[in-house]
């Protein structure tokens, strides 16, 4: 258990690692952080909550057949849902608490979610090249012998 | 029209109508269907330039068209690579597999050519699209990083996959390598300083995507747990009858058989 649970600390670092690495490159090279790199992270947070909770309320309604479409869990994540997008909009109407390059709330909303379809992908094609790469390295070696006749 | 109806039209309705699709293809329902409406939504989206031109969204759309190039060759390279190795069923040709890897290298060169060349995506007035900006510090952080995750996942789970964990680690760092140049040295429509602000907002992106995203999860399975656990609980189904054990032990005694040595 404690090797399992130390594998998944290893795991995690190396994810975080070349992310700080070159993060705090940068910031030796310019020598400070981006001003708006909070403001980036809260949208981030908040149009990724809310689009992913609206995806899987789609699930939710999809694959409720066999359940015979019980409304309680339906309830319950429209509920969740609405307190992100109330919270979203609330914190967006705070003057420059989240508000980037953008006129008012909508223009914020809509480009939050333009700016996620973009993200998405790059890290949908990153996954591709990555988890791609893992299998054609696994299934690149030749099949090995397991057991020797006697 | 109105400008925001011609974007509703357009650009948003479509950008809806691509999970709709998937969730139709997904439930089986009607998966052609499903596939048609995805497709079209993908399809529209992606014109949306020129649909649309004077809505900022629909930038998006555009650099999606710029890069579905490279991305058919990368999904292209990595079906040859993975199927043309060792693997039991639909296995290719073992040409594949080096096809395969030089689509993978010659996708990820075309990235860099997008940066470094001319093949960076113009939107409006000869200006770089806004989003490259975004997609190009995001795909190269995101690829680092799950690149170095599996490459310690393979030496730590798998069985003697040190080799394959190099092959991983060196992808990790050829990726690194780029991030480093784009941070160094200028591209053709934009500046390394600009290359090296957007980083900053790259990280942010995925650290807040990530949480995002997991929060919506843990609310989905708090309201299913909540859910299942006011459920009554179901009652036993009575013990079977002689009838039934009878039925039972001459179906196992028929499946049942041999002979002694």
């Amino acid at each position: 258990m404690r090797q399992s649970s130390s594998s998944w600390r290893l795991l995690i670092l190396a994810a975080l690692l070349p992310i700080l690495v070159l993060v705090a490159i940068d910031v030796s090279l310019d020598n400070n952080s981006h001003p708006e790199s909070f403001k980036r992270f809260g949208n981030a947070v908040l149009t990724s909550y809310i689009i992913v909770g609206l995806i899987l309320i789609g699930n939710l309604f999809f694959y409720a057949d066999s359940r015979h479409r019980p409304s309680a869990p339906f309830v319950g994540m429209f509920f969740a849902l609405a307190i992100g997008m109330l919270i979203g909009w609330a914190l967006i109407s705070q003057g420059d608490l989240l508000l980037e390059a953008n006129s008012g709330l909508r223009a914020q909303m809509l480009s939050n979610v333009v700016h996620l379809l973009v993200s998405g992908t790059a890290m949908l094609v990153a996954s591709l090249l990555a988890v791609g790469f893992t299998f054609a390295a696994i299934t690149g070696r030749e099949r090995r012998i397991l057991f020797e006749e006697e | 029209m109105n400008p925001m109806l011609e974007a509703a039209l357009w650009f948003w309705i479509p950008l809806c109508l691509i999970p709709v699709g998937i969730w139709f293809t997904i439930s089986g329902k009607t998966k052609s269907l499903g596939k048609v409406i995805a497709l079209s939504g993908l399809i529209l989206v992606m014109i949306s330039s020129w649909t649309v031109p004077d809505s900022d969204s629909s930038a998006g759309g555009h650099l999606i068209l710029s890069i579905i190039a490279p991305t058919l060759l990368l999904a292209y390279g990595i079906h040859g690579m993975v199927f043309g190795g060792n693997v039991p069923v639909g296995r290719l040709d073992s040409s594949a597999r080096w096809s395969g890897t030089i689509a993978v290298f010659v996708s990820i060169g075309i990235f860099c050519l997008m940066h470094w060349y001319s093949f960076t995506p113009v939107w409006r007035n000869g200006e770089v699209n806004p989003y490259w900006i975004v997609f190009w510090p995001t795909f190269l952080l995101f690829s680092t990083s799950l690149c170095s995750a599996s490459s310690v996942a393979l030496a730590t789970y798998g069985d003697d996959r040190f080799t394959e964990s190099m092959k991983l680690a060196s992808l990790s760092i050829l990726m690194t390598g780029i991030s480093l140049a784009a941070m160094i040295f200028d591209g053709y429509l934009t500046t390394a300083d600009q290359f090296r602000d957007y980083l900053w907002l790259s990280a942010a992106d995925i650290f807040g995507t990530v949480v995002g995203g997991s929060l919506a999860i843990g609310a989905l399975a708090v309201v299913i747990w909540s859910y299942e656990k006011s459920l009554p609980i179901p009652q036993s189904s009575p013990p079977p009858t002689d009838e039934e054990i009878e039925h039972v032990v001459s179906l196992a005694t028929s499946h049942i058989g041999g002979e002694e040595e």
